[in-house]
């Protein structure tokens, strides 16, 4: 692998993304004002869980950047089929650029962007929504980089399942909106029917949700996400193994249809 | 440069190449003619390292192609059939996205960014999106990134379908200079003209085979007749068949030396009625390719066409 060729296609890959902001922006402003319409609702809950001055920002804030980051994991795979589309595809193949160069170019804006994603909601939950972080940023820092890489191999799957485009919008849609509300990001674990809290640890999202939780409300630090961390980074594991195994650099991808 | 042995490609049923030798020097031009179908992109493919062969060999510059395929990559340069170029991205950027794959440092793909603008015409162009340029001049575009990087071996299939005629000029003079400058070069084109205009040696691929190689003049005197083509309205008549003629349908042809005398000989013999046109055919690579597998370029093309249109590569 060549990180020089690799990064000759992540900075193209970003100057695309920026060319169209608008799923960027739409990804990063809807999330904010999820939080501003849903935090109240969870208050109480939150409140009868013993956490006194707890405003409902604490769930609603991680919940709807987990929610949204689940959401646009067709994103990743956006930018295969778009070449594919635009014919480009066998040209990026037959240059010097070896498949990891162009996995790595390809999925890190993605990576890069469900991080900031993520970030700016945690970053703008303290002066709009009262959001109070009772632990190490450190420790919240390392949850949302690992959930992005966990997420982004998860859409790099899908991609490599999908043969059409709009397979990868279904699939990618379904599968982060299954594993969003699975995993308590829409709504807390506690308050899901039994079966449903059986099945939660099976999505990283809950772990992602764990971790933020220990941070957020029980003051937690680094020590204190080793286990959410390990597990989501087994799932990126697994997600990045199975995709290995199906993805094909010479399968041809129908852009629309 | 390019040494092509027993190359062999099926996609199911459909025999796409089969067993196809061809070499390719340095500093060498050859033109790989064919109808559409015939198997010419197959085979650029394969060379591209973009398809796998089922069987046979292909080496780039001493290199195995099918088991270095990195190493060959980093010495072609390649343009697929259908325009491949980044919209929403200027032309400037499309280029330096290629040349900095190619491995090419900042100042020198400067320069080569402004050289092959020159060449085809382009240095007003840079700055402007790519997605906003005319067909011909996104076709000039698809063309410049495969030859930035002055590679050695320059892979262009169909290089000019749907350029205007100046794109065509240009890009033409451009892949002569390459040749020039040393770089192998095999363009795959199903104009028969093009091939007669680059003046290069010329590979005759039909049905997944090289029917016939050589220049283009040695090919028109080896093979080429002077053919006679009468087309009837009805069945052929059983009388003008004669040694060496062939019969399609409702269509002869008669091979002649002597075209016009043939004709000559055979219209009286002919009910006016029933002659729907005449024609003859003279020595050219139409005709050779006429000689070679009994059908004319453009009904082969066609045919092909339909083919390639019944045929879904995985």
């Amino acid at each position: 692998m060549s990180w020089r060729r690799s990064s000759a296609i992540l900075r193209h890959e970003f100057r695309v993304m920026l060319s169209d902001p608008s799923t960027a922006i739409f990804v990063i402003v809807m999330p904010v004002l999820m939080v501003a319409l849903m935090k109240e609702l969870f208050a109480d809950v939150l409140v009868s869980e013993g956490f006194s001055g707890a405003n409902g920002s604490e769930f609603a804030v991680p919940g709807m950047a987990v929610s949204f980051a689940a959401f646009s994991v067709g994103y990743a795979g956006f930018s295969f089929f778009r070449d594919h589309g635009w014919a480009t595809w066998d040209r990026l193949r037959a240059s010097p650029a070896t498949s990891a160069d162009l996995m790595v170019g390809k999925v890190l804006p993605t990576v890069c962007l469900t991080t900031l994603q993520l970030g700016v909601l945690f970053l703008l939950g303290g002066p709009l929504f009262g959001l109070h972080i009772t632990g190490s940023v450190a420790a919240l820092t390392v949850l949302i980089v690992v959930l992005a890489l966990s997420l982004s191999a998860f859409g790099i799957l899908v991609t490599a399942l999908a043969r059409t485009m709009n397979q990868l919008n279904a699939i990618g849609s379904v599968g982060g909106m299954a594993m969003a509300m699975m995993g308590g990001s829409f709504v807390p674990v506690a308050s899901m029917p039994g079966w449903a809290q059986a099945l939660a640890p099976a999505m990283p999202t809950y772990w992602a949700m764990r971790g933020f939780r220990s941070v957020i409300l029980e003051g937690g630090g680094l020590g204190d996400v080793v286990l959410p961390v390990v597990v989501m980074a087994g799932f990126g594991a697994l997600f990045t193994a199975l995709a290995a195994m199906k993805f094909r650099v010479e399968d041809s991808k129908v852009y629309w249809g | 440069m390019l040494h092509v042995q027993g190359l062999r490609k099926a996609y199911g049923e459909v025999t796409a190449l089969s067993g196809v030798d061809l070499d390719v020097a340095p500093g060498e031009i050859v033109a790989m003619l064919g109808p559409n179908g015939a198997g010419k992109t197959t085979l650029v493919s394969i060379v591209a390292g973009l398809r796998r062969a089922d069987a046979g060999s292909v080496e780039v510059d001493g290199l195995d192609a099918l088991a270095r395929t990195a190493d060959v990559r980093a010495r072609i340069g390649f343009a697929p059939q259908d325009t491949g170029v980044y919209p929403v991205v200027s032309v400037r950027r499309n280029l330096k996205l290629f040349g900095e794959l190619a491995g090419l440092d900042r100042r020198t793909l400067r320069v080569r960014i402004d050289e092959v603008a020159d060449a085809l015409d382009m240095t007003d162009l840079l700055d402007r999106m790519a997605g906003s340029l005319s067909g011909g001049q996104k076709r000039r575009l698809h063309t410049a990134l495969a030859l930035l990087h002055r590679p050695r071996l320059l892979l262009l299939d169909e290089a000019t379908t749907g350029a205007d005629v100046e794109t065509r000029n240009r890009i033409l003079d451009l892949v002569r200079r390459m040749a020039a400058d040393g770089s192998a070069v095999l363009y795959s084109t199903h104009y028969l003209a093009e091939v007669e205009t680059l003046g290069s040696r010329v590979a005759v691929l039909d049905h997944g085979r090289i029917i016939a190689g050589g220049r283009v003049s040695d090919l028109v005197e080896s093979y080429a007749v002077p053919v006679v083509e009468l087309v009837f309205t009805g069945e052929v008549p059983a009388s003008l068949v004669r040694e060496g003629a062939t019969v399609e349908g409702s269509r002869l042809r008669l091979p002649s030396r002597e075209p016009a005398r043939t004709l000559l000989e055979v219209l009286p013999q002919i009910d006016p009625a029933a002659l729907s046109s005449m024609e003859i055919v003279h020595p050219s690579l139409e005709a050779v390719y006429l000689a070679l597998t009994g059908r004319r370029y453009d009904e082969a093309d066609r045919a092909g066409s339909k083919e390639t249109a019944d045929v879904v590569a995985p």
